[in-house]
């Protein structure tokens, strides 16, 4: 077996940890302190954390908001990132571009963008009244359904790339031999095709999950009460009531149920695989 | 946009602002005072109300600096790493930093007296007083209710069968809850607010969650839900209705029984230059200098006098006019402001309180 460990990689990864390292687990071990010492050792936050419901309840909306958004963008993604492997290069380019150009839009004119299509005069429930398959305006914004569509919207791209950049690497002739085997068009995508894709599914579900549940200004202002998610409470905390010992536990929360669901999942689905090195890739 | 201020706080504030902050040379001979506010359009009319005539009269220069997040102050004040002078907001977030020790109190023997006798009691506290006055009123949709048979009392508002349409109230964004507004609707007399009875506001709030269509995070999308007919009637602040009706949008504002608050000028702990601060603060509190940013954007002048410059049309357009002041009451901050047996502001409690009442009952 190959070593894919040399010292001389130890080496060359050591700017990279002491980067990560400095910028990411120092300020992390100082929020983890700032939510146990108020000004000395306390857990009263975290007391206050279990005896209210309403905190679970923030991150469960988060947890499901997150879960779902990740579940449609894949749906939407597979094909897409299918197509693309399938057309021209010159409608390739064209494809993504498409959908790359919401990439570099800034969020908050994205989401106002929504509020005025999705609104109740807006240019869908307009439409939808003038064709006569609706006679009331359908409530698209400030539920769940304003939030997901646009959340799928920010982060379709974090879903698309991955999965193409696997899909275009799938060696073909491994397609052609199961035909050649006689196996219908079904049975090669779904004994060949799609165990191939797995790792561009992994990949792209982690990213846009992982970029879900920090969500802020998307469910604040396309959302209702039931999209409140802990970013949003994260927000009131730190930046209205400066009670940054509590903001700290309300973001340890959210970590520690996020690297928990990803362990469980990790296990459960097999997706360790991905991080191991595979001839595929 | 991830909104993770807290880190962007705790790092790069204090860390990057502040040896940066002077790497610019002052463009007066004399030095600079930094001046913080909420940008936008009311930067432009301070500009021009303000900055630039005390640049020429003093020779200082003005630097501006915008939002004035709490979370800032703090990491500022905290890190010894003050480079901010002079910072207007509102009460709701100097309750907050008075608690934790982050503002110096104001000297008000530096106010000229004639100026002190001309604003309301309410609006001069030790640690902050009055720069321009704004109140929570009755804001609505006019193609929603053609003024004359809009709700004109919160009672109404509270009255979705009488008043059909959907409501949008705040929630988060810098403001406590408005139980104030919850117990009018409820009954209760504008001369009996206060001490607040919570549960009995709390009740009422209860009422009016039904028709609740959207809890807005910021005044500009309460303007933008009510403009867009998303919904029909706010709680939300009256001049910013007013600044929209004058650029033709379907909305308008009812003063009956509103709140009327003020963002204040304060002075951060550890500023460089408090004798500078506070010549700026007189010189800004001056009726013409008042009278030339309420033309600009339609907030109350927190000096009286101020009036007196204006004509008669602008001036009943304003919140603290007298015949509308009248109409409303002050938001009475000491209440909010005191500290309980859990050690925690009536503030503070009762936005703790919003949080689970909106995240539990469903």
């Amino acid at each position: 077996m190959r070593r894919y460990w040399t010292s001389r990689d130890g080496v060359l990864v050591l700017p990279a940890l002491a980067l990560f390292a400095a910028v990411y687990l120092y300020p992390l071990s100082r929020l983890g302190l700032l939510s146990l010492f108020d000004p000395t050792f306390t857990v009263k936050h975290y007391r206050v954390l279990f005896r209210e419901p309403a905190y679970l309840t923030a991150l469960e909306n988060t947890l499901t908001l997150s879960v779902s958004v990740t579940a449609i963008a894949l749906a939407l993604a597979y094909p897409l990132a299918y197509l693309m492997t399938t057309v021209s290069a010159r409608t390739r380019s064209i494809l993504t571009a498409f959908v790359l150009v919401p990439f570099w839009t800034s969020i908050l004119v994205r989401t106002f963008a929504w509020l005025v299509i999705l609104g109740k005069n807006g240019l869908v429930n307009q439409t939808l009244l003038a064709l006569g398959v609706v006679t009331a305006p359908v409530p698209l914004i400030h539920n769940q359904v304003g939030v997901e569509i646009g959340m799928v919207h920010v982060l379709l791209p974090f879903m698309v790339l991955p999965l193409y950049s696997v899909m275009a690497g799938i060696d073909t002739n491994l397609l052609n031999a199961a035909r050649s085997l006689g196996a219908p068009p079904i049975q090669v995508f779904l004994r060949v095709f799609f165990p191939l894709s797995l790792p561009g599914v992994h990949a792209g579900c982690l990213l846009v999950f992982l970029s879900a549940v920090g969500y802020y200004i998307t469910p604040a202002l396309l959302g209702g009460p039931r999209q409140i998610t802990i970013a949003m409470l994260i927000d009131l905390v730190v930046n209205d009531l400066l009670n940054w010992g509590f903001g700290a536990t309300l973001a340890i929360l959210l970590l520690t149920a996020v690297i928990v669901l990803l362990v469980v999942l990790t296990s459960a689905l097999g997706l360790g695989r991905m991080l191991r090195p595979t001839g595929a890739l | 946009m991830k909104r993770r201020d807290f880190l962007k706080v705790a790092g790069a504030t204090a860390m990057a602002v502040g040896p940066f902050a002077h790497a610019r040379p002052a463009k007066a001979d004399k030095g600079e005072l930094v001046v913080v506010s909420w940008g936008g359009s009311l930067a432009k009319a301070q500009r021009k109300a303000f900055f630039e005539e005390f640049e020429k009269q003093s020779g200082y220069t003005i630097k501006e600096d915008t939002p004035p997040a709490p979370a800032k102050i703090k990491a500022m004040v905290e890190s010894g790493n003050v480079t901010w002078d002079v910072i207007e907001t509102d009460m709701a977030a100097i309750l907050g930093l008075v608690k934790d020790k982050l503002l110096e109190p104001i000297d008000y023997s530096k106010i000229d007296k004639a100026i002190l006798d001309n604003i309301a009691a309410p609006i001069k506290h030790p640690n902050a007083v009055g720069s321009r006055v704004w109140s929570f009123n009755i804001v609505y949709n006019t193609k929603a209710f053609p003024t004359g048979q809009h709700p004109k009392s919160w009672a109404d508002v509270w009255d979705g069968k009488k008043f059909p349409g959907g409501r949008t109230l705040n929630f988060g964004g810098g403001v406590a809850p408005q139980l104030e507004v919850a117990l009018l609707a409820d009954g209760v007399p504008r001369d009996k607010l206060y001490p607040i009875d919570t549960e009995r506001a709390w009740k009422s709030m209860s009422r009016v969650r039904p028709y609740v269509t959207k809890w807005y995070s910021s005044h500009s999308e309460a303007i933008q839900l009510i403009t867009a007919g998303e919904a029909a009637v706010s709680c939300t602040i009256g001049p910013r209705a007013t600044a929209a009706k004058r650029e033709g949008a379907p909305v308008d504002v009812d003063y009956h029984e509103g709140k009327l608050g003020a963002d204040h000028w304060c002075l951060i702990k550890g500023l460089r230059n408090r004798e500078l601060a506070m010549q700026f603060i007189n010189f800004a509190l001056a009726p013409q200098r008042q009278a030339i940013l309420s033309r600009e954007v339609p907030y109350g002048p927190s000096n009286r006098k101020a009036f007196d410059q204006m004509s008669a049309k602008d001036a009943k357009d304003l919140t603290s006019y007298p015949d509308n002041e009248k109409l409303q009451f002050w938001w009475d901050v000491k209440w909010w402001g005191e500290i309980g047996s859990d050690g925690k502001t009536n503030r503070e409690r009762e936005a703790e309180r919003y949080a689970a009442w909106m995240l539990n009952t469903k």
